[in-house]
């Protein structure tokens, strides 16, 4: 809930919501309807301001604000629409941020980062900076850092929005490819109706409710 | 330790203009606190030089350059006369400004037995002048004009020999000294000359024997009496003030560094608030965060205060190496300890720099790192 004025306006209303490790799931709605706020939500990047939240045994309720950094780091990956890499680092670079984070060495953070990048295609790119790669690469490095932590769940809000439709393509097939031959769990927010053919659990996000649209 | 290190100069090389232009601003600040600190410390040192003695000069009155002062042998007699109990001795000196080899210097012609004594010259090498045509000339001259002992030294068309190298006080750093009768004969004077100097007692009080020389009519009609050292005196007080002042200015100077990396650093956490929160997002804490602030500010303020230094160092040393009579430039020094005192106290700014613009990291927003 948030104020717009002094209007109070709910962007997700209290939702039951469970995820098993190893899913696809799909969060599909309107503009303004909660997608993002859910997977914010989810990924402890906001709070709710009331009911309850519990990610992988974590109440992110009550976190503290350096409680949710570690759950952050720990538990989820995350894939925005607009890449988010970090321009002056090359791409195996942005990969190992996160292990970087965690007090990993160096060492093993770009052997690492390195065999995540060659998962997601980008073998010969790993030394290109994110002005050097196209939206479809600099996607798929995003990808790359999300999971390059193993965790729990890789949150996507909208990750072919900004993409054409060939690239689009290749990302959806890219998450469906590494959650089916690697199990990796992801929650995705999209307007793409590709993937919600190829999702296994599926749901309408409107007026922040969530409907089901296809059971896994 | 290595890895910030290594995302720090990344970062900086990707922001290279700005990186640029923030170690140059701040390498100004460093070349103004290096070089005020070298001033401060070549004023203490010649301070400390000076030979200040209570001596008396007559001149002409309104007399601006000695050069241009033209006295006789009655107004000594006369101030014998006013003050004999305080005056012990009084004799002529001959002064002028002249170029020679080059180089702008006085050239003084005295009597040989008040060289070392009144006048206070100090033997540092060779002899006092004992035949004809011979000179004893100043350190500063002899550095100034690359002469040696037995060095011939061209005056008015005559040439004399370097006899000695003296040790004179900063008034007359580059000076040649010549017997009284030397002078008369090279300038041509029977009777004139330009300088009147009274030796006095020691228990005597230079200035309240002024003060009675001038009070007689007969000096203060066509004279002006000086302590011989009023202008040392003067030039040793307004020193301690520019200490003070420049260690005023010093701190002032470095203070500058805060508010360099502050700017530096707040405009960076403005204009690129969305990697940093980016950077939250996928789990960095506030404090690796900050640590990665901190390690940029201390890369800029390194690079700067180098830069500064070695800016410093050569102008200081190309101002040492020019031929000059200017005593500061001679005694400009960039010593070690006051290289390292700027280096701490600039680090230590620039961790306040840091501390004071990354305070905004406290209220970060995960938020501004996701799309939105």
């Amino acid at each position: 809930m948030y104020l717009r004025g002094n209007e109070e306006v709910i962007a997700l209303h209290e939702e039951y919501l469970s995820v098993s490790q190893g899913e696809f799931i799909v969060i599909m709605g309107p503009s303004g309807g909660g997608k993002s706020t859910l997977l914010h939500l989810l990924g402890g990047i906001d709070r709710p301001t009331r009911g309850q939240l519990h990610v992988n045994g974590v109440d992110l309720v009550s976190a503290s604000d350096a409680d949710l950094t570690r759950f952050r780091r720990d538990n989820i990956g995350f894939v925005f629409q607009f890449y988010n890499l970090l321009p002056s680092l090359n791409a195996l670079d942005n990969v190992i941020l996160p292990l970087l984070a965690r007090g990993l060495c160096w060492k093993d953070s770009r052997q690492r980062g390195s065999t995540m990048l060659e998962q997601v295609g980008l073998t010969n790119r790993q030394k290109h900076t994110p002005g050097q790669l196209s939206g479809g690469e600099q996607q798929r490095v995003a990808i790359a850092r999300a999971m390059v932590v193993e965790p729990c769940v890789i949150l996507a809000d909208e990750p072919t929005g900004d993409l054409d439709s060939t690239s689009a393509g290749s990302i959806i097939s890219l998450m469906l490819d590494l959650n089916q031959r690697l199990g990796v769990t992801f929650i995705v927010a999209t307007h793409n109706p590709d993937l919600l053919k190829q999702a296994g659990r599926a749901y309408q996000l409107v007026d922040g409710r969530l409907n089901m649209l296809q059971a896994g | 330790m290595w890895i910030l290190g290594y995302f720090t100069f990344k970062d900086l090389l990707y922001d290279r203009l700005r990186s640029l232009l923030t170690i140059l601003s701040l390498a100004v600040v460093v070349v103004s606190y290096l070089l005020l600190t070298s001033l401060a410390q070549a004023l203490v040192t010649l301070s400390r030089q000076a030979h200040v003695t209570n001596n008396l000069l007559i001149l002409s009155a309104n007399t601006i350059d000695p050069m241009d002062s033209s006295l006789d042998e009655g107004v000594l007699q006369t101030a014998l006369k006013i003050a004999p109990e305080q005056i012990q001795l009084a004799f002529p000196i001959l002064f002028r400004h002249l170029t020679i080899a080059g180089q702008i210097m006085q050239v003084r012609a005295v009597a040989l037995e008040e060289m070392s004594t009144s006048v206070g010259l100090t033997l540092v090498q060779g002899d006092w002048p004992g035949g004809n045509r011979q000179v004893v000339v100043s350190e500063g001259a002899a550095s100034l004009a690359s002469w040696k002992i037995d060095s011939t030294v061209n005056i008015y068309g005559t040439d004399f020999q370097v006899s000695g190298l003296v040790r004179v006080d900063e008034n007359a750093f580059g000076s040649v000294w010549m017997t009284y009768p030397e002078g008369q004969q090279l300038f041509g004077t029977k009777r004139g000359f330009q300088v009147g100097y009274l030796s006095l007692v020691p228990s005597a009080d230079p200035e309240s024997v002024r003060t009675r020389l001038l009070a007689d009519p007969r000096i203060s009609s066509g004279y002006s009496v000086f302590l011989e050292h009023a202008f040392t005196n003067g030039y040793n007080q307004s020193n301690s003030n520019l200490l003070t002042l420049s260690g005023i200015m010093v701190l002032v100077s470095l203070l500058v560094v805060t508010f360099g990396i502050y700017n530096a650093i707040s405009l960076s956490l403005a204009e690129r608030n969305h990697e940093i929160s980016q950077l939250y997002v996928i789990g960095f804490t506030l404090n690796k965060l900050r640590g990665f602030l901190m390690a940029r500010a201390m890369a800029l303020t390194l690079a700067a205060y180098s830069l500064g230094w070695l800016v410093s160092l050569l102008f200081i040393n190309h101002q040492r190496l020019q031929p000059s009579v200017d005593l500061i430039f001679q005694a400009l020094r960039l010593t070690p300890s006051s290289s390292l005192f700027g280096l701490g106290l600039a680090l230590v700014f620039a961790f306040l720099g840091v501390w004071l613009s990354s305070r905004r990291l406290m209220v970060l927003n995960p938020l501004t790192g996701s799309d939105r």
